[in-house]
């Protein structure tokens, strides 16, 4: 439709000590010291639920912000991953909660007489963690490969992503005998690995997810910085240019989504632990559509960035959610930030904080140039 | 016999409701190139408006008509100047922008309107019904299937046979060259986006006596709609025709056999595999850039 503006690089691809860096270690700082602040256990229950969800939006920024996918359906893999969980610990739940031969209460509801050859191997909670990755992961880069070998590219893999998303999610509560279908499974056991048990509101499950969350962006990170991870950024700034060195870009983009849903999956498991249940709700559009806002508001292209925006976008929600008219007003207040983040902030928070940081020490900056410009400069994505 | 009849008009009846909330997307997508994801919520401001005229003004429906496309169509124009102008060159932000608008407007009718279901009483005049061939239909959805039909011809005629429309035809062929012949192609732009919107609005206030009016009703028709544009083809109003058609009657046919979430499910796969294989539409023979 126009001819392609000239692009900025996101920021300068080597050197490893980056403001990214800096940011993720201030984070991880500041999650260990929060039971400290935090003395109320519930508290710490509800700040756990926000790290998951912040992890869930850095594992979008891995395949939106690095790799250029715009991925709607990104609740997908996470939910996956929190019924993996759910289906594991609900086997464990003790009998008087379960019918007749260990048979899931909702299961002798639906007159299912014997437990669906899905369900069994989740009696073993090592199946259950991999398959809680696993699953998800393939499930990600089989549509991945549908899409990319298929050169769907820009707004069509927004919307065939989100399409998925819904199918599965009307295909679990459809399915209500295996499922739960619309309640979800409930009433799970606690996970107990190595004789340490997970309670929900204990702080060795908050551990446990900070944990989690610390190695996941470290991980990250460092993936930004390898060989792939600088050929992603390149296939998201100039996908043709890319293909023409003669890369398998497609390969690339798979990957990625495998990638950034394992990790999904992975916030997904955690959630269910935090939660105690697992309910079509994680796997919904809204949820999904959060997830962008999340990683919108805190900086697409920066991992600490996104995981940040996820946590104070859900917490000032769930500081509000007392009130039906606070919560209402705060969508509306999300929906205008949201707009405005578009137009105005492509990088969100992460790009404002690398902007103020440069006007304060312009000297001892080496990253002049830190605007992250997120623009796409694929006219041929305009359909 | 008796019951394919009816079947078939059934479908129709389904069909023009698709075709109303489609139009305004189709033209907009197919012309502009944005996927406009808050459609159904100025589908929904249209429902609204009718409920609002009647229930604050007294004005009831048919007369309301005009002033709610106008209304609704002069909205669309601010939101296309002062928002999307800024990211036509970002496609993918134009999901998200028109996404945001979506939920921005949502939020402020349940605020100001409330979030309870309201109602649009039918048109005294169209509250009857008529037998055709035997069957006996509403008034009312026969009300409709015309409007849709008339909507669709003034369309067609905008884009093709008016010196706005030839316009507008160079502007998506190519918008540099049309624009260096003195062909403002801002203007253009927002003219089509604020006749979209106006279109959505317009199939909002029709559609609003027969369904319950809620903040949240926009959600399934931009997902229909955008069904529609997706098989009819992009830049093909002829192809978003039959695609409405064809899909009520489907549609139609899958309410008569039942199993809503699985035919749902279908739907939503038959998209994805459209996107994948056929991205140009199932209903278009050639396309030219």
């Amino acid at each position: 439709m126009s001819t392609p503006r000239p692009s900025r690089s996101r920021q300068r691809a080597t050197g490893f000590w980056q403001p990214e860096l800096i940011g993720i270690v201030v984070l991880i700082a500041a999650m260990y010291l929060m039971p400290y602040v935090l003395v109320d256990d519930f508290l710490i229950s509800k700040y756990s639920r926000y790290l998951v969800f912040g992890l869930l939006a850095m594992a979008l920024s891995l395949s939106w912000g690095y790799g250029g996918i715009l991925n709607l359906g990104q609740a997908l893999p996470f939910g996956l991953g929190s019924y993996c969980m759910a289906m594991a610990l609900k086997l464990r739940t003790i009998p008087v909660q379960t019918g007749a031969g260990g048979l899931p209460d909702f299961m002798v509801w639906n007159n299912v007489q014997q437990l669906p050859w899905f369900w069994a191997p989740f009696y073993s909670m090592t199946f259950a963690i991999i398959a809680g990755i696993v699953v998800p992961s393939a499930l990600m880069a089989a549509l991945g490969w549908f899409m990319f070998r298929g050169r769907v590219t820009g707004v069509f893999v927004a919307i065939t992503t989100l399409a998925m998303l819904v199918v599965v999610n009307l295909l679990i509560i459809d399915q209500q005998q295996y499922t739960g279908g619309f309640n979800g499974i409930t009433d799970l056991a606690q996970l107990t690995i190595g004789g340490i048990v997970f309670d929900a509101y204990n702080r060795t499950t908050f551990y446990l997810i900070a944990t989690v969350c610390s190695v996941a962006l470290l991980s990250g990170y460092v993936l930004s910085r390898t060989k792939f991870g600088l050929i992603l950024q390149a296939i998201r700034d100039q996908e043709g240019r890319v293909q023409y060195f003669g890369y398998d870009v497609a390969a690339y983009k798979i990957t990625v989504m495998a990638i950034s849903a394992a990790v999904a999956g992975l916030a997904g498991m955690l959630y269910t632990i935090v939660m105690e249940f697992a309910s079509p709700t994680f796997l919904n559009v809204p949820l999904s559509l959060s997830v962008v806002i999340w990683c919108a508001v805190g900086g697409r292209g920066s991992l600490p960035g996104a995981f940040f925006g996820a946590v104070l976008v859900t917490g000032v929600q769930g500081a509000l959610s007392e009130s039906k008219t606070f919560l209402d007003t705060w969508t509306l207040v999300m929906g205008v930030l949201f707009v405005l983040v578009v137009l105005f902030l492509p990088s969100g928070l992460a790009g404002l904080i690398s902007q103020l940081l440069a006007k304060i020490w312009p000297a001892s900056d080496h990253h002049r140039d830190e605007t992250i410009d997120m623009k796409s400069n694929r006219p041929e994505e305009i359909a | 016999m008796q019951i394919v009849f009816e079947q078939v008009l059934t479908g129709l009846s389904i069909g023009s409701i698709l075709l109303l909330a489609a139009l305004g997307l189709s033209i907009i997508y197919g012309t502009i190139g944005v996927i406009n994801l808050a459609h159904g919520e100025f589908i929904m401001l249209g429902a609204y408006a009718a409920w609002a005229l009647k229930t604050y003004v007294g004005v009831s429906l048919l007369p309301g008509l005009v002033l709610i496309f106008l209304g609704v169509g002069l909205f669309g124009w601010l939101v296309e100047r002062i928002l999307l102008r800024r990211l036509y060159q970002q496609p993918l932000d134009t999901i998200l922008a028109t996404w945001g608008i979506g939920v921005v407007l949502q939020q402020v009718i349940r605020l100001t309107a409330g979030g309870d279901l309201r109602y649009v009483e039918l048109p005294p005049s169209m509250a009857g019904s008529v037998s055709i061939l035997g069957v006996e239909t509403s008034a009312y959805r026969i009300f409709i299937f015309v409007v849709a039909a008339l909507l669709f011809l003034i369309s067609w005629f905008i884009i093709y046979r008016t010196t706005f429309g030839l316009k507008l035809r160079a502007v998506v062929q190519d918008r540099g060259v049309a624009s260096s012949f003195g062909i403002n192609a801002d203007r253009v732009y927002s003219a089509t986006f604020a006749y979209g919107t106006g279109l959505a609005g317009l199939a909002g206030a029709i559609i609003s006596p027969l369904k319950s009016v809620s903040p949240e009703m926009g959600t399934g028709y931009v997902v229909d709609a955008f069904m529609v544009v997706v098989l009819g083809g992009v830049q093909s109003l002829f192809g978003t025709v039959i695609s409405a058609f064809s899909l009520g009657e489907v549609t139609g046919v899958i309410a008569f056999l039942q199993n809503d979430t699985i035919a749902k499910a279908i739907v939503l796969i038959l998209i994805i595999s459209v996107i994948r294989f056929r991205p140009q539409g199932l209903f278009v023979a050639k396309v030219r850039a």
